[in-house]
């Protein structure tokens, strides 16, 4: 769903993409946008180096010599021009009535030189002007799986997506894209802001704030040009929906003179933790943390406390489950005396213990049923808000490449309470010695909607970034 | 004195900086607690202030070029005669005169010494970036080398102050740990958002200290107060 009448509506909804300037052999950004043309789009080129135009036309893709001969208002540009032609394409682009444009075009004030400064400031001179949404320049521009305009020829082309990514980075902001695709979650729109010298970080979160396909929204953020816009913005997204903000770069203010003591401690990292806090955000440090609580927020059934129940193969798993989610806060209660009663009648307790953490490996002895059985007494036990139950690579691995369809039926076990169950189910799975095994599975778990994470460290993180936003 | 004819003398007078005596008035006119502090100009009138506020007291030079008062040995604590007050008042002009050369002397700030509490930190400062953001902070060596302190952008509200308390490390300490009592909270709290709702209203202020903070277990009061105004 698009968001009617807002500023940005129709450069995130395009119906017209025009790419100006892309060269060959590569024509990279026209083999971007090929997926907007196949879906319907209607794709134009505009380039008047001659040398350029056979290539461009061979792709299937009108070329025009000039922007003032496109017949109807573009909704979205991608500008690759030299730096000197960037005001003249602008001012066509203004002409045409188009809605925005990214400036993958480079070379302004980021390179600190007198005619980058100068240039930059004339783009933004004309885009206040015009009220034209200029994305960027310096960047990737947008991403937009469900029409197929992409930053990158390796983004998928997906129509489910619920995450709503914004990146002061082009490298963070198609990364991010392709990991969270490789773990089982699709983006809505993306958008690669560089310079954010026209639209700022503030502009993009109120669109995909109101944006209903965007169920959560994440940004890879250096800094804001105008703090108190961004903070009241980021305040309202976060009542709205969760917002994961990775913070990258120290701030740095500069050296101020103060005359307080307040003022010698405020330093521009706290400040700007204090305010995450006062919004609501939920804080990452790399791009890792930043994936792993986009799965939990999307996958897992939110933690309505912090009790877990953690659900290990062997005794040695039961210990180091329990030290990574204790030392992330979470406490591993004493199951209630109904929960004993009924593991105890089957729960084998030579070699495998059922206190909390359980160690079942010696119980459940393949039987899916028996895994199950268990499932179904510990969602029940009114101690526990959520369950972490680790697979084993180490042990398993062997057994399920001989039998793909054990893994299946396993996984199906775990799918149907992580779907039925009212508490949070995830999974862990390091990956041992079977790395490439591992990495091949994993579409099997998201399939069922099972976030799995490498190791209980980052399950127990990701967890807790979502049980402490919850908590606002 | 109302703010405006604070902020109109300090600027008159070339200063960025309010004394002790005139951060305290302005503060305790927006409702945050501060100890009543007067300012002598000589022996007698510090006898008289420290016989008004009641033994014991406490004397402060007030110059706007000391920064660090107990350094240039500008602080006499636990006064508890006129003899006293009369020989505090003399080292003091003394010690300061001595520390800092040429340092302009207001006079000495005299009050009622406030028994020990839980010491805090409550300030605001100006961030380039977000604008006014209050602090919040234990006192002593946790701000000193630990600087456990939370931020929080202005305007606050009630969940900010209380979150800003909460999520200090120190916090049990405000609990009271190895005998020693709770701190009234609420108390810290209520500073903590009257203090914000004063920088709102008074947008010349750039930093402001209270420091320290004493918190018992019914109330709280700031002992020091050091408020910096933007230049005219």
């Amino acid at each position: 769903m698009a968001v009617p009448g807002h500023r940005l509506d129709r450069m995130f909804n395009p119906r017209t993409v025009a790419v100006i300037g892309d060269k060959g052999p590569g024509y990279m950004w026209l083999h971007n946008n090929m997926p907007f043309k196949q879906k319907g789009g209607t794709l134009y080129s505009v380039q008047l180096d001659e040398k350029e135009i056979p290539g461009i036309e061979a792709l299937g893709v009108q070329n025009f010599r000039s922007m003032a001969d496109i017949p109807e208002p573009i909704d979205y540009a991608v500008v690759a021009v030299p730096r000197q032609v960037s005001p003249y394409v602008l001012k066509d682009l203004i002409a045409n009535k188009s809605n925005g444009a990214g400036f993958f075009t480079s070379g302004f004030a980021e390179t600190g030189e007198e005619l980058g400064i100068k240039l930059q400031d004339q783009l933004v001179g004309m885009a206040k002007e015009a009220n034209f949404n200029l994305v960027g320049p310096n960047c990737m521009g947008l991403y937009l799986p469900k029409v197929g305009v992409r930053f990158s020829g390796d983004a998928p082309v997906t129509d489910d997506g619920r995450i709503g990514f914004l990146s002061q980075s082009g490298t963070h902001g198609i990364m991010f894209s392709l990991v969270a695709n490789a773990n089982g979650l699709h983006v809505s729109r993306c958008a690669s802001f560089g310079n954010a010298v026209v639209l700022d970080v503030s502009d993009y979160i109120d669109y995909l704030m109101q944006d209903d396909e965007t169920e959560v929204i994440g940004m890879y953020v250096e800094g804001a040009r105008n703090g108190r816009k961004f903070f009241e913005t980021l305040r309202e997204a976060c009542r709205r929906k969760p917002v994961v903000v990775w913070k990258g770069g120290q701030t740095d203010a500069g050296a101020r003179a103060t005359m307080s003591h307040t003022g010698s401690l405020a330093a521009p990292q706290a400040i700007w933790e204090g305010m995450m806090r006062q919004c609501g955000a939920i804080t990452t440090n790399n791009l890792d943390e930043t994936i792993d609580v986009m799965k939990a927020l999307l996958m897992a059934k939110p933690p309505k406390g912090n009790g877990m129940a953690l659900l290990a193969q062997t005794g040695g798993q039961s210990v180091s489950i329990t030290d990574a989610f204790a030392k992330a806060g979470f406490r591993v209660p004493r199951f209630s005396e109904g929960t004993y009663k009924e593991l105890g009648e089957f729960f084998n307790i030579v070699g495998g213990s059922f206190q909390n953490p359980l160690d079942m490996a010696g119980t459940i002895q393949g039987s899916d049923e028996t895994l199950d059985r268990i499932l179904r007494i510990v969602e029940a036990d009114p101690n526990i808000d959520a369950m972490a139950l680790e697979l084993s690579a180490m042990f398993a691995a062997r057994q399920w490449k001989k039998h793909p369809e054990s893994l299946d039926k396993t996984l199906d076990t775990i799918g149907a309470h992580s779907a039925a169950s009212g508490k949070t189910i995830v999974a862990i799975l390091h990956p041992a010695h079977e790395a490439e095994y591992v990495a091949q599975v994993q579409p099997k778990f998201y399939e069922r909607g099972i976030p799995v994470f490498p190791s209980s460290e980052r399950a127990a993180a990701a967890l807790q970034r979502v049980l402490g936003a919850g908590a606002q | 004195m109302t703010f405006e004819t604070v902020l109109a003398q300090a600027r008159a007078e070339g200063r960025t900086l309010l004394n002790e005596v005139e951060a305290k008035d302005v503060l305790r006119d927006a409702g945050v607690p501060v100890t009543a502090t007067t300012l002598a100009t000589s022996r007698e009138a510090a006898q008289a202030q420290a016989e008004a506020a009641g033994y014991p007291v406490v004397l402060k030079v007030v110059s706007p070029d000391i920064a660090h008062k107990s350094d240039a040995g500008g602080v006499k604590l636990n006064l508890n005669s006129r003899d006293e007050v009369a020989a505090a008042y003399d080292a003091i002009l003394a010690n300061c005169s001595a520390a800092v050369p040429g340092a302009k002397i207001a006079g000495v700030a005299v009050q009622h010494m406030a028994p020990q509490g839980t010491e805090v930190i409550v300030g605001m400062t100006t961030d380039p970036q977000f604008g006014p953001v209050m602090m919040f902070g234990l006192g002593g060596i946790m701000v000193e080398v630990l600087k456990d302190v939370s931020f929080r952008l202005v305007p606050l509200e009630d969940r900010d102050a209380a979150q800003m308390i909460d999520e200090i490390k120190g916090r049990p300490i405000l609990s009271g740990v190895r005998g020693q009592p709770a701190s009234d909270v609420g108390a810290l709290k209520s500073a903590i958002l009257k203090v914000a709702k004063f920088v709102e209203a008074h947008p010349e202020v750039r930093e402001l200290d209270l420091n320290p903070v004493f918190a018992y277990p019914d109330g709280a009061i700031a002992v020091d107060a050091r408020i910096v105004v933007s230049e005219a």
